[in-house]
């Protein structure tokens, strides 16, 4: 049996790579950060290196991998899926290296000091020009893909449809804005709309196509449940993002736009929690790789939990008034992004990977310990954040102690994060040496009764 | 359910959405003019955005409850803190944060910069944002109280928001020029003298670290009564 049907899909595993590579880099950035809270730095050294460069690093990095993990996700299932090569591979690694300098170029920018100062955007506008371009350069590459290929689907589609949603929308962080309450609606078209719109829509299209490739479920099925799932994930999604609108000087309607459709936003996980599980039960074929499926289902579960049930809670206007602005927004923004997108790329990269190097059964011991310590390491982590954030939402808001005095609460809960993070570093590490060095397994795969090739 | 009906739900689900937020995007910038007062938004006040891009504050600081949450939220910090108080903190973070257990970075930011920063600061805070955050709504009703009566205000609230920044007073306060109770001890000045040094310490003390105050003579006389009824009189028993 061919592992991988088409050359071109070989492009993706370069990507995979660096983007392993930076995720270890995001979470020791985000050790050094705890670091900052639990300790008192000496003054010098803060004048060097202060928090909000670390800050940049930890969240840019992130987008950056999040990013390289999508795209080279998204080269990977389009031959398959389109039934021919890539239009180009020359393109794909192209964009690979244009993306990738202009990231590190800002990573080294930011240790300068050479910034915009726009959370999460602070790419100064050259390299941002630059990203433009290898965005552009891959919508291209996708699109012509699928406008060439002989057998359309909805989920090519919907991937090109994400995609492109994905770039545009990051238009909007570009320019400078005068009035800050409009820079801030802007800024939410970028982050918002990605990680509940566009981003949600990529994965969707991923784990459906991964989905329908390891059960041999039906097409149509697989197709039917993604339509219904981008269908509701952005009829809530675009307008819950009234959810960021309730405190910036924004219309009274938004309270309630926003506070209704964003307690609306868990509905399209649950949806997705109960697809993947049908289909695993009606999977026609035998489980090769159970780690593949931890991988699965916990994409699923903790991507309810993290984003859809903390979203929740916390984006109600009643509450959101007194927990804004505070770590009980770390520990949401921390269990949703790993939820959701942490564990997506993970799935794709054991999809992936393994049968890039021809590998059909893998030996999964260590794959496994790194599943574990990373996903129980980063929800105590998000349970240390949420008792700090409420401490602090009480204290601060609540007995209306000062800020500084609220805050002297955080060293002890950060010095518990940052050994919680150790673990969760350690499982990183795991997690990736695994996927470098994956191994075939010496026990025989089980014969798959539909054989994934036959769907396509 | 048939794959139309999926694909009907697709393509309402989305497009109602879609056509919702574009009319609300559209309401929102004929609003924004009354929500952020946008007639006092002058070249002054977006130079401050940009000096408050420049230095990435927003990296520790939120604003509007948006960014690191490192460092106190900016949205009403005028209110809080008071110019003269941010033009301290901003230049010499090393000296104000000396005695804290969390530090800020001394960024250089030049004179003219910081004054940018502060209009930036104050036109934030006239934000019609529903009065949040919530725990900075009192220093926005007091600093508006200060500025139409300062001869009604509670006194020991007016000297905290005046001299706060700097003094502490009953463990209130930010810890960088002295408790104001050894202070009152401690000077020999009549009422006259207090409320000149207030205005212009060099010129009461020349090379003394405290910085001009900007009160009026009124509210400094208010804090100068206070300050002197803290001496406590020695017990002279004969």
């Amino acid at each position: 049996m061919m592992l991988i049907e088409y050359q071109s899909q070989r492009v993706s595993l370069w990507y995979f790579r660096l983007a392993l590579v930076l995720f270890i880099l995001q979470v020791i950035m985000g050790l050094w950060l705890s670091i900052n809270y639990a300790f008192t730095l000496p003054q010098e050294l803060v004048n060097v290196f202060p928090f909000s460069t670390a800050r940049e690093i930890h969240t840019n990095v992130l987008v950056a991998w999040m990013l390289l993990g999508f795209m080279g996700g998204t080269y990977y299932i389009l031959p398959p899926e389109c039934g021919r090569e890539l239009y180009s591979p020359k393109i794909a690694y192209a964009q690979l290296i244009i993306f990738v300098a202009a990231a590190v170029t800002a990573v080294v920018g930011f240790l300068f000091g050479w910034t915009r100062g726009k959370p999460l955007l602070e790419i100064p506008f050259p390299l941002n020009a630059l990203i433009v371009v290898a965005a552009l350069l891959f919508i291209a590459n996708v699109a012509m893909t699928i406008i060439e290929s002989k057998e359309k689907s909805a989920l090519q589609w919907m991937l090109l449809g994400g995609v492109t949603f994905l770039a545009v929308m990051y238009l909007f962080g570009m320019p400078f804005y005068k009035n800050l309450n409009t820079d801030y609606y802007y800024w939410w078209w970028v982050i918002h709309l990605w990680v509940e719109g566009a981003w949600e829509v990529v994965t969707a299209s991923i784990v459906a196509y991964i989905i329908m490739r390891v059960t041999g479920v039906d097409r149509k099925v697989v197709e039917k449940w993604l339509y219904v799932e981008t269908g509701l994930f952005l009829f809530t999604g675009i307008v819950g993002t009234g959810h960021h609108y309730y405190w910036i000087g924004a219309p009274d309607y938004w309270i309630w736009w926003g506070g209704i459709f964003s307690a609306l936003e868990p509905l399209p996980i649950v949806l997705m929690v109960v697809d993947t599980w049908m289909h695993v039960r009606e999977r026609k074929n035998p489980i090769v790789n159970p780690l593949t499926w931890y991988y699965i289902i916990g994409l699923a579960i903790y991507h309810l939990v993290g984003a859809g049930l903390w979203g929740f809670m916390h984006t109600l206007p009643p509450i959101n008034y007194y927990t804004h602005g505070s770590q009980v927004t770390v520990s949401h923004g921390h269990l949703a992004f790993f939820g959701a997108y942490a564990l997506l790329n993970l799935t794709i990269f054991y999809f992936a990977m393994p049968r890039l190097k021809g590998i059909n059964k893998y030996q999964d011991r260590l794959g496994k310990w790194g599943f574990w310590i990373t996903t129980i390491g980063m929800f105590i982590l998000g349970l240390v954040f949420g008792i700090a954030g409420i401490l602090q939402t009480y204290l601060e808001r609540f007995l209306d102690i000062g800020y500084s005095t609220a805050h002297l609460t955080m060293m002890f809960w950060f010095r518990v994060a940052f050994g919680v993070g150790l673990v969760f570093l350690a499982g990183v590490i795991i997690t990736v040496y695994h996927l470098f060095t994956i191994k075939p397994s010496s026990i025989p795969p089980p014969e798959p009764v539909v054989t994934p090739a036959a769907n396509i | 359910m048939t794959g139309k009906t999926a694909r009907l739900i697709f393509w309402v689900g989305t497009l109602t959405s879609a056509a919702i937020f574009l009319w609300q995007t559209y309401d929102f910038h004929m609003q924004t003019p009354k929500f952020t007062h946008t007639d006092k938004l002058t070249e002054q006040v977006v130079a401050g955005k940009k000096v408050w891009h420049k230095y990435n504050c927003n990296d520790c600081h939120t604003i509007l409850g948006f960014g690191g949450y490192y460092a106190p939220d900016m949205t009403k910090a005028f209110y809080r803190l008071g110019e003269n108080n941010i033009a301290s903190i901003v230049q010499h973070p090393d000296v104000m944060y000396k005695n804290s257990f969390r530090k800020m970075p001394q960024l250089g930011v030049s004179e003219t910069e910081t004054r940018q920063l502060v209009s930036f600061l104050r036109w934030v805070g006239d934000i019609e944002n529903r009065h949040w955050p919530p725990q900075d709504e009192k220093f926005v009703e007091a600093y508006k109280l200060r500025e139409s009566q300062p001869q009604k205000l509670d006194k020991v609230h007016l000297v905290l928001q005046a001299c706060g920044g700097c003094h502490t007073f009953e463990n209130q306060g930010r810890n960088v020029g002295g408790d104001l109770t050894t202070i009152a001890n401690r000077i020999t000045y009549d009422r006259q003298t207090l409320i000149n040094y207030m205005i212009n310490p060099q010129s009461v003390r020349p090379g003394v670290a405290m910085p001009p105050q900007d009160v009026s003579p009124q509210t400094a006389a208010i804090i100068a009564d206070f300050i002197l009824s803290l001496k406590s009189t020695k017990e002279v028993s004969k």
